[in-house]
């Protein structure tokens, strides 16, 4: 492409890519509408629609194999297929779905794109179910054979379309294609010819396009070669405006000598100074072309209410999110410097004012903080709506009949957040699907609906999300995921005969634990779920399970609404600062040594009527000493809770947080870090993988545990 | 007279390396490391740079050379595949306009596993400079240990 300077080109691709995601979204939810209501020419028509600017968008963007592909599948995209077979055409849009999202992530990649014959031949075989019959031709031209195209009926030549097919009684099939090629250019040129000269492989149809001052039924009647050529096709080609054929046609006053390429007046432009029947002809052809149809002009594509929307790059957004966490850092550098001249002036007139002063920018600040956050969130729907796909493809490998049901799919959520959660929600509805919904002939049995429900839920909470989904199945089998936890080590026999139904399904969670006998394709090897737990903790949240058996299965998960900032809670450690997220602190309190019990070999307090483990956090770094006094956290983690052993406190702060580079700081320990207004450096722990690591959990020996620390 | 090279001469203990000026994006004071627990052994912790919160390295560490702070210690801050990364080295004030043509190939030795880290080696202005990748330096595991080589990145076991 060389009308872009390269800069212009990549944002145009870059913009692309943002683009299609929603427009493979569309499609992959109208083609499941359409599975359900195949013959339904509302889903149809958006279908085309997202295909159709698909191959335009593509096409710009020189994606040749892309917009090729949209183009044949824009081709069988028309009621009277549908009407014939409605489901393998809906089929057809899901795969090719999947084939453009390959194609587009290996162009984005600059990779190789994939192979995409199978779906030309699925294409072919839902054109042609009955190949013998083959006569429709689908004049793929290239995107730089179009241009030659539209050129030539710019210098005023009728451009036709031509198929030709071949006679099958033709012995010298090469031959006869040279000699199609030899009578078309008596009277025209031609723009582009299929197969192209010296082909190896010469198929039944010859397309071709050309050039000619001649009338159509002049050029159809010539193309009739005779032992030759048994049937023929015509077309005008030029890029007439999309009409109605129901509509009647405007023509021009007086004949213009040429028909202007896409010419962009809504009236229709049939080539004037042809007799009637020749008109009528050119008017079965802008009917016909209603399947080969070229693009639309833009503004027609773009919906119709003019949206007040700005795509923006979210990393745009961060730079903005990330200046905005610098003035809170400096924030706070002003509010060190006014203790301190508290301190050194006393009650000097100064101090009082900038102090109101600082009030004043605080406000500001906090304002233009939560307006920059609110840019980053979006609508749960931006993931919600990719899981009835999910939903539907499981169910139909595994023979479950599932119906998806969306709530809550408006609020919002920190868009970083939420694409961390696409990954963990599709696993957890991939074994809802697999393992909660039973087969329909089971459920019949058990008296329920042969059709199982899924519900997906989000809503707020205080300053976290809570996302769940529900299932309808048989619940969780508790004494086989035991026995399972067992057999794996997890859990030893005795503590599997005191585990606590919470702390049993909480088993789910641990990696390489399946309750299933049976490797699927979709899930029962284990893992995933320990994926979703390892999520969960990157993103500060929270996962839960409840179960009844027989009635379904619930799970909770529970996130920040954004990543950006927490409130925390700072202490030390060792002479080293800490902090932890304030929304996992219960209660803070001051104790002594001698207070501390052990319980088979577990440090634990009493507080109140509740025994609550200890850990100590001295333990994060090699040779902390004792105190005897304590600061002791009380954190929650899901059901539990736990006691954080420190040395000091240093009180509760806002922090921007900053992640570690993951790829060299790789520690479970911290999840981030944050920047304190004197420029140290404060590491905010991630408590359930510190309770993990450096507590004892289900089956963990805690000298192995302390070792590790 | 070919293309001259810059190159930022540092120390760590008795040796002089040399990186293109290409990649080190500056050179800063020490200053307080906070120690990152439970990372890597390689990675001293993190500092703040100027708001950004970056890892540190100690090269001496790695080369296996002693720490001895002094005034001299220097934080070069490299920017590798895009990921800033402090180094710590002893000292660092040099930039070096060298010949390429004067840069040899590191001999035979070094092209093995624990010491591949080298590129060259050069003598400017009377010292004997070693280039380094520093891409090879971040890498997990031991520099001098052949077998920590055959560890697949990332392939570390799962503490309980």
């Amino acid at each position: 492409m060389g009308i872009f300077s390269d800069d212009r080109a990549n944002e145009l691709r870059s913009l692309f890519f943002d683009s299609s995601q929603e427009i493979l979204q569309a499609l992959n939810e109208d083609a499941l509408l359409m599975e359900k209501s195949p013959r339904d020419p509302e889903i149809i028509r958006n279908i085309r629609r997202s295909v159709h600017t698909l191959k335009g968008d593509s096409a710009a963007c020189g994606y040749k194999e892309l917009s090729e592909l949209a183009h044949a599948v824009e081709d069988v995209l028309t009621p009277e297929i549908a009407g014939r077979d409605g489901e393998a055409l809906a089929e057809l849009v899901l795969v090719s779905a999947d084939a453009f999202d390959n194609l587009l992530s290996a162009f984005r990649n600059e990779l190789q794109p994939p192979s995409t014959a199978p779906i030309y031949r699925l294409i072919e075989a839902i054109r042609n179910p009955h190949p013998q019959a083959a006569f429709a031709p689908g004049f793929l031209w290239t995107e730089y054979e179009q241009l030659v195209i539209s050129r030539s009926a710019v210098r005023g030549q009728n451009v036709y379309n031509i198929a030709l097919a071949i006679d099958p009684a033709c012995p010298m099939r090469a031959a006869a294609v040279q000699l199609v090629r030899n009578v078309l250019q008596e009277f025209g040129s031609i723009l582009v010819m299929r197969p192209e000269e010296n082909a190896t492989e010469i198929p039944d149809i010859i397309e071709v396009a050309l050039a000619s001052h001649h009338q159509l039924d002049w050029v159809e009647r010539k193309s009739r070669i005779p032992t030759v050529v048994s049937k023929v096709c015509v077309l005008l080609a030029q890029q007439l405006p999309f009409v109605d054929p129901d509509s009647p046609l405007d023509l021009p006053p007086s004949p213009p000598a040429a028909v202007p390429p896409a010419p962009p007046a809504p009236s229709a432009e049939v080539p004037a100074g042809l007799s009637q029947r020749e008109q009528d002809k050119a008017r079965a052809a802008q009917a016909i072309r209603q399947v080969f149809e070229r693009p639309r002009t833009r503004d027609e594509r773009l919906p119709a209410a003019t949206e007040n929307v700005i795509r923006v790059e979210a990393e745009r957004v961060d730079v903005v999110l990330d200046l905005v966490g610098e003035l809170i850092i400096a924030r706070s550098m002003m509010q060190d410097l006014l203790n301190e001249m508290n301190r050194a002036l006393g009650n000097a007139p100064l101090r009082a004012r900038s102090a109101d002063a600082l009030v004043f920018q605080s406000q500001i600040l906090n304002k233009l903080q939560r307006a920059v956050m609110k840019i980053r969130m979006v609508p749960v729907e931006q993931m919600f709506r990719r899981l009835p796909r999910v939903a539907r493809d499981t169910a139909k490998l595994l023979g479950r009949e599932v119906n998806i049901v969306i709530e809550g799919e408006n609020t919002d959520l920190d868009k970083s957040i939420l694409d961390a959660l696409a990954e963990p929600m599709m696993h957890l509805l991939r074994n809802a699907v697999d393992h909660g919904i039973e087969a329909p002939l089971d459920r019949a049995a058990a008296g329920k609906s042969p059709e199982g429900t899924i519900r997906l839920n989000a809503y707020h909470q205080g300053n976290q999300v809570v996302i769940e989904m529900s299932d309808d199945g048989k619940g969780i089998d508790l004494p086989r995921l035991i026995s399972a936890a067992v057999a794996s080590g997890t859990l030893t026999a005795e503590q599997a005969a005191r585990i606590s139904d919470g702390d049993a399904l909480d088993l789910i969670f641990q990696a390489g634990l399946s309750t299933s006998t049976e490797i699927t394709e979709i899930s029962g090897r284990g893992v995933g779920m320990d994926v979703v737990k390892a999520v969960m903790d990157r993103l500060k949240g929270t996962v839960t399970v409840r179960s009844i058996p027989g009635e379904g299965t619930t799970f909770r998960l529970k996130v920040p609404l954004t990543l950006a900032i927490i409130k925390a809670l700072l202490f030390r450690v060792s002479e080293r600062l800490y902090a932890v997220p304030l929304g996992s602190v219960m209660e803070i309190l001051r104790t002594r040594e001698s207070e501390v019990h052990f319980v088979d070999g577990q440090e634990v307090l009493q507080i109140r009527d509740e025994i609550v483990p200890l850990i100590r956090l001295a333990r994060l770094h090699p040779g902390g000493e004792r105190k005897s006094k304590l600061f002791i956290i009380v954190v929650s983690l899901g059901e539990r809770k736990v006691g954080l052993v420190v040395d000091r406190l240093i009180g509760e702060q806002e922090l921007v947080i900053k992640a570690l580079d993951e790829t060299l700081v790789t520690t479970e320990l911290v999840s981030g870090a944050s920047i304190l207004g004197d420029g140290r450096v404060v590491l905010i722990l991630s408590v359930s993988d510190v309770v993990e690591k450096l507590g004892r959990g289900f089956g963990t020996d805690p000298r192995s545990a302390g070792a590790h620390a | 007279m070919p293309k001259l090279q810059q190159i930022v001469g540092f120390r760590v203990g008795r040796e002089n390396f040399g990186v293109p000026i290409g990649i080190v994006h500056e050179i800063v004071r020490m200053m307080d490391i906070t120690v990152v627990p439970d990372a890597p052994a390689h990675i001293e912790g993190v500092i703040n740079l100027r708001g950004k919160i970056i890892p540190v390295v100690d090269l001496r560490k790695r080369f296996s050379e002693p720490v001895e702070p002094n005034r001299r210690n220097r934080i070069m801050v490299a920017e590798l595949d895009g990921h800033q990364v402090g180094l710590v080295v002893d000292a660092a004030n040099e930039v070096l306009k060298v010949n390429p043509e004067l840069i040899e190939p590191p001999p035979n030795i070094f092209e093995q596993g624990e010491l591949n880290y080298v590129t060259g080696v050069g003598k400017f202005s009377g010292k004997l400079v070693i280039l380094i990748d520093l891409a090879k330096i971040m890498q997990r595991g031991e520099l001098r240990r052949i077998s920590d080589f055959a560890e697949t990145a990332g392939v570390v076991p799962p503490a309980l």
